[in-house]
């Protein structure tokens, strides 16, 4: 009965790979919003460019204005030192992904396996969740003398701090992931015969994924801000150390451009993270796809 | 044409619950759910609970899958005790497999990997077995098209057919069903029972099966099972003499329409008792 119906039906085979890169690109470009998106970013530079070097707004008119940071980035004979052109540039950026590479996968390895644990065995969780608590709300920067203390150079305090702030948020979002399962599923897999790590590896892990997910996409922007801070305290070379730098150096313009750098390359390792996550939980993107989201 | 093929006759899956008492304690007040139920379910029964709304026929349901403990009495399966007073909470196993109210088919996993779960942790088949009789089972049950599918992707009908397949792949005693088509539509519903009683005539599995549905109760059942308010006790037992196969006919019947009748009498006494007493439901 339900066969019939659906042999009935010609079937049309769903584009993979390119092809459905391009069909989703191109439904894309039929919504408004890359039109919305463009338009916003439009507004905000007009708005910057019309405070700072446009109408020169009381307070606004000391600030370098887009022009002027723009002409910067892309000279290849930079005025203050640094641009797209100059290779100080690329190892400030190198030296931060690489310090945020180190201190996220330190804080991913620790933090997820610690909270699947916590959210998973209830003695366990009892003896660490109190432990967890109380140095989660500390501030990253009253580490910074800790950290110092404990760590020789610049490199460790600076990767110990991106690491530390970063591991709180990974622990506690895959613990909520683990509470977050249903009831029904440790049931059902109890009663089709599973044995603890069956329900570790089966269900836990996979029942926790999303919220890993949201979390690690959280924990890597409190990476960058925490490793900022840091570089900023303590460091050389670095985003943060090229921001705090060019500001002593009274070199705004290079100032901004490094804030600028910071905002699209944190931005790209976010979208690398949702990308690793949508390719690990076909399940639920497949679904929610339906579901025309 | 004459059909060669052996009829099944149910030999195991006996549940005897005897005078089983379940008492909660949420916030220091005993609630007691289940009070001194006693039922004698055959082997290959299709045993049709019905009750208002709270009555505790989950609680039941859940103490024979080994969910929650019980407070007195005991319950046995096929003669063997799998709960006492001496050891009130029965070891969860694939002899006895739930089916549930929302659906617990793990949606990470396709509909073939669900199926082929529990074959595959309880070791009773390799993986390559367990995918072989997990497709051939799902193509039986009109799912083959799909069986690569993510739960999340097919409608809820094919969901629920694809748990009673996951259920029905270990060979359970029992079947433990609690209201698996309530949010279904009727015409959804009628095309399930079909399939169940398809499955059912193919594997005499014994059913245990929770609703609130007093037509899908005697379609289905062998005897309807009334429900008092809670604390759930048996009220009235009706027998449906109706033969088997059933199909859609028997709905439009004299029989089906006098067992209706009965049922409801006894259900709807219970269910204004339910209403007066206003208690919130607990499972």
């Amino acid at each position: 009965m339900t066969e019939q119906a659906t042999n009935a039906r010609p079937k049309r085979e769903a584009p993979t790979g390119l092809a459905m890169t391009r069909y989703r690109w191109k439904k894309a470009l039929r919504t408004p919003t890359p039109y919305l998106m463009a338009f916003g970013i439009g507004l905000w530079i007009l708005t910057y460019y019309l405070l700072t070097e446009g109408w020169q707004v009381w307070r606004f008119q000391k600030l370098p204005g887009p022009v002027e940071v723009i002409t910067e980035w892309f000279n290849p004979d930079p005025m203050w030192g640094i641009s797209l052109y100059t290779e100080t540039y690329y190892h400030h950026v190198i030296v931060s992904c690489r310090r945020i590479a180190i201190a996220f996968s330190i804080a991913t390895g620790v933090g997820v396996p610690l909270g699947l644990f916590m959210g998973w065995s209830k003695t366990f969780r009892d003896y660490t969740f109190p432990l967890l608590e109380t140095l989660r709300p500390i501030p990253i920067l009253a580490w910074v003398p800790l950290a110092i203390l404990m760590f020789a150079g610049f490199e460790t305090p600076v990767i110990f701090l991106a690491t530390l702030a970063s591991l709180f948020v990974t622990t506690l979002n895959t613990l909520l992931g683990v509470d977050s399962i249903d009831e029904e599923y440790f049931r059902a897999a109890g009663c089709l015969g599973s044995k603890p790590h069956h329900i570790f590896f089966h269900i836990v892990i996979p029942g926790a994924l999303p919220f890993i997910f949201t979390g690690l996409q959280i924990s890597i922007g409190v990476a960058w801000f925490s490793l900022v801070a840091a570089e900023m305290v303590s460091g050389e070379f670095g985003l943060g150390y090229m921001i705090v730098d060019s500001y002593m150096n009274i070199t705004y313009v290079t100032m901004v451009i490094g804030m600028l750098t910071l905002g699209f390359v944190g931005w790209t390792t976010s979208a690398m993270v949702r990308l690793v996550g949508n390719r690990m939980m076909q399940w639920r993107v497949r679904a929610l796809a339906l579901e025309g989201r | 044409m004459l059909d060669n093929t052996p009829i099944k006759v149910a030999t195991k899956g006996a549940i005897s619950i005897r005078n089983v008492t379940k008492i909660y304690d949420p916030e220091g007040v005993n609630v007691m759910a289940v009070d001194d139920c006693s039922l004698e379910i055959a082997a290959g029964e299709v045993c049709m609970i019905v009750g208002p709304s709270g009555c505790g026929k989950t609680t039941l349901l859940n103490t024979i899958a080994g969910f929650h403990s019980i407070t007195h009495g005991a319950i046995y399966l096929d003669g063997e005790p799998l709960c006492t007073e001496e050891k009130p909470l029965a070891p969860m196993g694939a002899d006895r497999m739930v089916v549930f109210q929302h659906g617990a088919l793990f949606p990470w996993k396709t509909l073939i990997d669900n199926v082929a779960y529990g074959p595959i942790v309880q070791g009773a088949m390799s993986k390559a077995e367990a995918h072989d009789k997990a497709g051939y089972m799902l193509a039986e049950a009109g799912l083959g098209d799909v069986s690569l599918k993510f739960p999340g992707e097919v409608s809820s009908g094919m969901a629920r057919r694809a748990e009673i397949v996951r259920a029905l792949i270990n060979d359970p005693k029992v079947l433990l069903l609690d209201e698996p088509y309530r949010a279904m539509d009727a015409l959804t519903k009628s095309i399930m029972h079909e399939s169940l009683l398809e499955m059912y005539d193919r594997t005499k599995v014994t059913i245990f099966f929770i609703t609130h549905d007093l037509e899908e109760a005697i379609f289905l059942g062998d005897r309807v099972v009334v429900m008092t308010t809670r604390p759930a006790r048996t009220k009235q037992i009706v027998d449906v003499k109706i033969p088997r196969p059933r199909d859609y006919k028997v709905l439009s019947s004299e029989e089906f329409r006098v067992l209706a009748k009965e049922a409801k009498d006894a259900v709807h006494e219970e269910a204004i008792k339910a209403f007066e007493a206003g208690e919130r439901e607990l499972a």
